[in-house]
Order: structure tokens, then sequence, then C-alpha cells
């Protein structure tokens, strides 16, 4: 059991055991397959830190992301938020509820409704949970939140198609923060933006956060970015958890998160990497092997990586599943 | 005004095509809707002196077989050929976008049976839906109603149903729930305007097709019953004479393309200007 | 003479002119790198070597082209077409619509041996798998007829550069072929493609945002401004010794190790579409350091040392 040191009542978010299973459809003859999508997950979220899911594509983070929001209900485990247990909530109850965590998501070209102006966009939150302000106020409330992150007031009637990549994530991190939450789950907000928009956003996110108080939860394949803008960084595999590092700099001592580390470029010339770690692609999370998921492309895999899965054993703060980790 | 003209009819409105074919169809509605005024004589009045006459000063589309004037025939005839097509089609979309939604959104088994059901009046031509439901029902404006509405159910329901599945995994539907929208906000305010365009195409076109269903339920006797005019049973009845008297025949047939020409390309013009990122539109 | 030379290179598309005397050589055996923020015009510089301006309604308005001594811009159509794929080969930016989503991915390969090197189908398809072996695809085999649909965006952006490799080019033009990926296969395809260049002397054009690929691959660097070159230098220099505030600012967006919390800036402002390319240096408007001259004249490209710059008060002190 990692990660028991944070009190449960005073995280934000606290996840124990979180389990979420996707099957396959069945077919006319042959097995259906279950897809084990994030796996026995325990994880404490602190109020004001900003916590890091690292990993690549298919790892499961982003339906970890879903978890903790409720967007994706939960095969088992559970999920409490303020010491608001999610998994039993009624509707009605989530739905009040979500007014306290909202999510970025990481598509700006498909997150907001093409038929929706920026200003639609920004008053739809309030709407819906029925915090619409007077007519009268609309138009400076919109304003107020575009000036919050950075959006000339001009592109109040702009339609998403009229936007730049850069313009639209800032109309989502807008409409995120429009009800005020405590919690904001980032899914990858910078993924399929240029690195110039990217160090923008970022920066964005960093004062907003330290000017309203604001829980990160963020996502992404960088660990680079993460290593930048993370208080803690927890490393996920095949639908599991590997590491945990308590602090940005602690260095990694999973072979998959020095893997991961040796596949970020650094803007120095003189510190060339050399690409032979991390071979191959991470495999489909379809009938999981038996032992250490990661042994199919470890370098220093043995019989006993092969057999028998490492349980994720605390140091301190610093949580690793790994047999025979790094130095 | 500014407000019309930035809605997309207001738009369409704006356009030649859009302009000149809802003018049209502004004339014949108003035709239909001060019929009594604007005829020149009532549909029923018989004049077995003077049948078959071609076009003249008095009757400027000619006498039918009874002496009745064509062309306040045609201008009554209006009021049942839109009445019955566009409140039937009006029906048929709402409770096909109703029940296409309801498949689309919740699916499983609501969506297997909703489906199934759907998908067996596709399966039968509109014609022949018409005629069942007549032979049921009985010819008459609310029978023929009821079945055109009927006939062309299946088309809006199952282009609903695909445009809503299409749409329904997208992320800005996901960021409706996480905002907390329940499934009344994100059915009425996501899903369904983002599936307008192609069912009001549709919607437009059956309504021209209505005309005709409805013209042709006429013809063979089963529509509105006489004396009350429509246009289908004046061709219907036209064609005994068609070499005596064409104008019986052409009056009604010119009447029929017009209107169905006007909504057809009334709806063109809506479908453009429903596209948001068309040049046309001013922001 | 450079292998590829391209020299004062003007692109117009309809009234506009988004490129503006571009100049820039690759040896073979290099890697040069064209860097800049979507819009910067480096996507527009690989259809104007590759000669596809036309598809979209743009032309060469200026300079010249010479691949391997041969002018381009006076090709015909039917000479040029003999050249792509043959000895100049294209890998676009996106892997997720750049195969037909219709034919198997190994088919795809094949028609490029068959088509340029006159290959029979049983040669075409065993080249192909080799290909694809090379390209540490495993089990290729297989492989050669999966659908686009059932393949990663790694696997498919392997194919990709398999088909530019199909017809032995001399030259590639990578157009941010890793921009959809994820940082992991980001770097396994980048190390592939500084492999092939290495061991087969091709010349590589990889066009990118990012100046940590460009740290990590690129002999030579060409930094692009709204259509035009703001600094060109050998990739040491270049990082060692900025010359332009806006190859400064591109290094900074990248985080480093150990950087502190809150000192990733990015640039403020947008790249301007092409129409509202400001008066003077087009890069004043999001400038630290612009004057009022730089509103007024166009810095000229100059030399600086073993690299070009084009900045009234370029950082790095004129040295003799």
């Amino acid at each position: 059991m990692a990660d028991t040191h944070t009190d449960p009542s005073t995280s934000l978010v606290a996840l124990r055991s979180l389990t979420r299973r996707f099957t396959s459809q069945t077919r006319l003859f042959g097995r259906r397959r279950v897809l084990t999508a994030v796996s026995d997950v325990t994880l404490d979220i602190a109020r004001g830190t900003v916590t890091g899911v690292v990993g690549e594509s298919g790892c499961g983070k982003s339906t970890l992301a879903r978890l903790v929001l409720r967007l994706l209900a939960v095969s088992s485990g559970s999920v409490h938020f303020d010491g608001t247990d999610l998994v039993s909530l009624s509707g009605a109850a989530m739905r009040a509820l979500r007014r306290r965590m909202q999510m970025v998501f990481q598509d700006p070209y498909s997150s907001i409704d093409p038929r929706y102006s920026v200003r639609a966009a920004l008053l739809e939150p309030l709407h819906v949970q029925g915090l619409r302000p007077p007519r009268a106020e609309e138009t400076a409330r919109v304003e107020q939140l575009m000036a919050m992150v950075g959006l000339n007031p001009s592109l109040m009637n702009s339609f998403p198609h009229q936007l730049s990549g850069g313009q639209k994530q800032r109309v989502g991190i807008a409409r995120a923060l429009a009800l005020q939450p405590d919690l904001v789950v980032l899914d990858e907000p910078t993924a399929s933006l240029d690195v110039s928009i990217q160090a923008q956003i970022i920066a964005l996110l960093e004062q907003l956060r330290q000017d309203l108080g604001l829980t990160y939860l963020f996502i992404s394949h960088d660990l680079s970015l993460v290593r930048y803008f993370c208080d803690r960084i927890v490393v996920m595999y095949l639908g599991r958890v590997v590491e945990i590092l308590p602090t940005a700099n602690t260095p990694p001592r999973h072979p998959y998160t020095r893997a991961l580390m040796d596949s970020s470029f650094e803007p120095d010339p003189q510190r060339r990497r050399v690409v032979t770690l991390l071979q191959g692609e991470l495999p489909d999370a379809f009938d999981l092997p038996a032992g250490c998921a990661y042994a199919a492309r470890c370098p220093g895999a043995t019989a006993r990586c092969r057999q028998e899965r490492p349980d994720l054993a605390s140091e301190g703060a610093h949580a690793l599943a790994c047999h025979h980790p790094l130095n | 005004m500014g407000r019309i003209r930035g809605s997309a009819p207001g738009r369409a409105l704006c356009t030649w095509r859009g302009g000149l074919s809802a003018g049209c169809l502004m004339l014949v509605a108003l035709a239909a809707l001060l019929a009594p005024w604007v005829a020149p004589y009532a549909y029923d009045i018989q004049n077995l002196s003077a049948t078959n006459q071609a076009p003249s000063l008095a009757h400027w589309l000619g006498t039918d077989e009874f002496g009745r004037d064509v062309l306040s025939r045609i201008i009554y005839g209006a009021r049942t050929s839109l009445s019955v097509a566009m409140a039937a089609i009006g029906v048929s979309v709402l409770m096909g976008m109703c029940l296409g939604a309801a498949a689309a959104y919740f699916g499983g088994a609501l969506d297997r049976a909703i489906s199934a059901v759907v998908d067996l009046t596709w399966s039968f031509p509109e014609v022949l839906i018409a005629l069942i439901f007549v032979a049921i029902l009985g010819p008459g404006l609310y029978s023929t109603m009821i079945a055109i509405s009927i006939a062309y159910l299946a088309q809006f329901s199952r282009l609903t149903r695909a445009q809503i599945l299409a749409i329904k995994g997208e992320t800005y539907i996901e960021a409706a729930t996480s905002l907390g929208g329940g499934h009344l906000h994100i059915v009425f305010r996501h899903l369904l305007p983002n599936s307008l365009t192609p069912v009001i195409v549709a919607g437009m076109l059956a309504t021209g097709d209505a005309i005709i269903l409805e013209a042709t339920l006429g013809f063979f006797g089963l529509g509105i019953q006489p004396p009350k005019p429509s246009w289908g049973a004046m061709m219907s009845s036209g064609t005994a004479q068609i070499f005596l008297a064409p104008w019986t025949i052409i009056g009604p047939g010119v009447a029929i393309a017009l209107a169905v020409l006007s909504i057809n390309q009334f709806g063109d013009a809506l479908i453009d200007a429903l596209d948001i990122r068309s040049k046309l539109r001013e922001t | 003479m450079a292998f590829l030379d391209v020299h004062d290179l003007s692109v117009g598309i309809g009234p506009l002119q988004p490129l503006d005397r571009i100049s820039f050589a690759l040896d073979k055996g290099q890697i040069l790198g064209l860097v800049g923020e979507s819009g910067s015009g480096k996507s527009l510089t690989a259809m104007g070597l590759m000669g596809l301006l036309p598809l979209i309604g743009g032309r060469v308005t200026g300079g010249s082209i010479r691949l391997d001594g041969t002018e381009l811009g006076d090709l015909s159509e039917p000479t040029y077409r003999a050249l792509r794929g043959r000895r100049m080969a294209l890998i676009s930016q996106n892997p997720m619509t750049s195969l037909d989503p219709m034919v198997r991915v190994g088919e795809q390969v094949d028609q490029v041996s068959r088509m340029h090197l006159g290959l029979s189908g049983a040669a075409a398809r065993s080249r192909s798998i080799d290909l694809l072996t090379q390209l540490r695809i495993p089990d290729a085999a297989t492989v050669h007829q999966h659908y686009p649909h059932q393949m990663s965006g790694g696997m498919k952006q392997r194919v990709v550069i398999a088909m530019a490799l199909a017809g032995n080019p001399e030259l590639i033009i990578a157009d941010e072929p890793t921009t959809a990926l994820d940082v992991t296969i980001q770097a396994q395809i980048i190390q592939i493609l500084v492999d092939l260049v290495r061991l087969r002397g091709l010349a590589l054009m990889l066009i990118t945002h990012d100046m940590g690929v460009v740290a990590q691959a690129c002999d030579q660097v060409v930094v692009l401004y709204a259509g035009r070159v703001a600094e060109a230098n050998t990739v040491a220099g270049i990082f060692a010794r900025p010359a332009h505030p806006y190859t400064r600012s591109l290094i900074d967006c990248i985080p480093r190790l150990g950087q502190a919390p809150g000192s990733l800036k990015g640039i403020p402002g947008v790249v301007p579409g092409v129409g509202n390319y400001a008066g003077g240096c087009r890069f004043h408007p999001r400038c630290a350091l612009a004057q009022a001259v730089c509103q007024q004249q166009v810095p000229p490209l100059q030399t600086r040392g073993q690299g070009r710059v084009a900045c009234h008060f370029s950082l790095v002190a004129t040295d003799g």
C-alpha cells in the first residue's frame, strides 16, 4: 500500500484500489476480452498541490483522470473527494458536486461545441449549475473570465473555428474556472500545441494556481514538462502505478521512469541522448501478463520479473514497484 | 432586426435563392390563407353551361368539367396541400427526432426496440404506408395527415440517430457532462442542435415529397374528399379531358411544381445559412 | 556546391507573399533543422521544394532551388513528378491522414517501389518488408497486411517513412514527423531518422517547432519567422550563442532539468497571419528588444561568425 502517510481525510482526493475494466464486444464465437485500463491505484492528492501523472498513451492516465471526476464509472475501489464518496453519490448530487471539480481537455479542437461562441461556452457552466448572472451582468462576467486567461475580450462572439489552438485552450481553461472549482484535472492540455504556446499556457496555469489556490492533477506523456510543473510525480504503466516521485527532482529508480526521462530531449546539443532504453510501444492492456507488466521491454528483466509482479512499496514518500530498482 | 438577421433563417432570406424561394412560398401561403378573399370564385360553384372553358378574362385559368373556376380551386387547393404537407412533416420531424435522439442517447435495449420499429416502417415505401393508414382510418384530411406523418417518420428518426451517434463521443459532450450538465441539457443544448442540419434538409425535401404524396392520394380519391379541392384530385379528374381542356391539369401541376421547388430551394438556402463556417456568414 | 541549394526562395499564394527570400544549403549526410512556430512558413517551404505549391494555389515567385545542380524551378511537371519519391521524398505532418485508410499499408509502400524502381509485385513486397523491419517494426510480414486503423500512431509514422525511403531518395523532407506522437515514440522516430542519415548518407531536412528535437538531431539550423529567415547557424553555434531574440525565446520554451518553477514564460502574442505581417522586422511586435528602427526597416540578413542573423540588435556582439 503506498501513500498511506497522508491522512485520507485531509486529502482533497483519495483513491483506494481503483480499478476500471472494459469488456470488448461479444462476438458470435470466441470469448470476450477484458481490458484493464486502470488497475489497483491507490493515491492521495493533497490540497493546493500539483500532482503529475505521466506515462505513454494507453497507460491508463486519461482513464484515471475520468475516474477521479466520475466521468467514467468505477469497476472496483473507491474515489473520495473532500471526504465524500463519489461512487455512491446520486446523479443529482454528483452534478452539484461537479462545481468543485473541473477538467481541461486535451484536444482544444473538439472540446468546445462548434456552435457555441466563446461567450456561450463560458456562460454554459454557470447556466448548468444554476448560477447564471443577471442578463445585465453577463457580459461583464464573461469579460472577467476572458481577462483571467489572457483572452482579448473582442473574441467574445467568435466561434471555435475562428480561434487558434492556444486561444481555444484558454477558453477551455476559463470554462473550467468559471465555477471556481477546488480541483482542476488537466488532461494533456498542451499536447497538441506548439512548444511556444505550450509555454504560455503552462505559465498561465502556474499563475492561476497561485492566484486562486487551485489543486491540479496534471496528466501528460512528457516527463520533462511534468518535472517542471508538478510537485509530485506518479508514473503509470499499463494501468498500474510503478513509481511515485515525491519531488520533481527526485532521481527516478524505476527503469521505466528512467527510460521516460531519456526520451525527453534537452535543448542542448552537448547533451544528446542515445535512445536505446525504450524500445517498441506499450502493449495492449488486454490479458495482462502474470509478472511485471514492463518486463517485456525492460533491459534488466529477470525470470523473477516475468513471474512475480512487484508491489508498490514505499520508502518514505517515494513509492516504487520494481524488483531491481536502479541505484 | 439585428437578431433576426443574425439567425440562420434570417441569413437564408438575405440570399437570392433564399429570398426568392421564400417569397414564392409566402405568396402561396398567403393565397392559401386569404383564399376566401383572394379567389375570384368559391371553389364549389358549378356552372354547367360553362364547362371546360379555356382561360379568359372571367376565368384566368379556365373552368373544369363542372364549370368551376380552376384558379379559385387551385388557390383553395393550396390550403390542402400546404397544410397537410407541412403539418404532417412537422409532426413527423418532431416525433422522429425524439425517437432517434432517445435511441441514440440511451442506447441498449431502448435503442434496439426503437430501431426495430422504425426500420420496419422504413422497409415499406411511403405510398404504401400512407395507403395502409388511409385504408384503416378512411379517407379525409386527418387520416391523410396521420398517414403522411408516419410514412416519413423512419427517415427522420434514423437520420437523427445516426447524427447523434456520430457526435455522442465528441469531447465537448464529455465537457458538458463535466460541467454538471444533465441528460436534458446535453440532448437539447448540444446533441440536437448539432444534428439539425441533415434533418432539416430531409424535412424540406420530404415536404416537397409529401405534397406529391398527398396529390397521389388525392389522385386516387383517397385524400381530401370532394368538393374540397386538392391539387392531386384536380389532376386526376383533369386526365379525363387532357386534350379537351389541358389547363385543368396544367394549372394544378404547375402549382405543385412551384410549391415543391420553392420549398426545396429554401431548404438549400437554409443549409448554407446553417453552416457556420460558410464565408457568407457575417459575424 | 551543396546537394540542396535554396537561394532567395519566395512563395506567393494569391495576392499574398507568405515566404520572402529564404536561403539555405544542405549536404548529403547532414540534417538541417527548419524551425519555427506554426504559421511561420515551414510547411510552405517543404511544399515549394517538392513542387507541390499548385495544390494549394501557390507558386514560386522568386529565387532558385537547386537539387544536385539541377534547377527545379525550370522543370516541367512530368519531370518534377519523376523526381518526387525517387530522388526527394516528403514525410508529411500527420501520419493519421497520410495513409489511405482503404488500402493495406504494405501495398502503399509497395506502390512506391513499383512506380519508381520498376520492381515486380513480389520484389516490391519483399523490399517493403525489409524496409519495415529496418524501421524496427516487429513482425513486418504480418504488419504488411494490416490496414492503417489497426496500427498505432508511431507504427503508422514508420510506414510513412518506409514509403519515403522506398524510392531510394537522396533527400528527405520530414515535416513535423513527430508532432502527433508521444515523446517516447518521438524519441524513437527521431533516432531512426538520424540513423538513416548516418547509414545511408541521405540529406534530411527536419521541420519542427521543438528546439529540443533540433538539439538532439540536427547539424544545421534555420529559424523561420513569419516567412523570413531570422537566423541560421550550426547547431552548436545557435544554442551556445543565439543571435536572434526569437531563437533565444524558442530555446527558452523547453523546460530544462531543474528549471525553477514560474520561469517558463513562452513568447507573448501569436504568429501573425499572412495578411497581417508587421512592417519592418516582422517579429518586432513580440520582441522585448524592439526599438523604433525595428518597425521602420527590414533587418538585412547578415553574416555573424558561422551563421547569419536578421536583427538590428542581435544578441551576439559583432565579431570580426
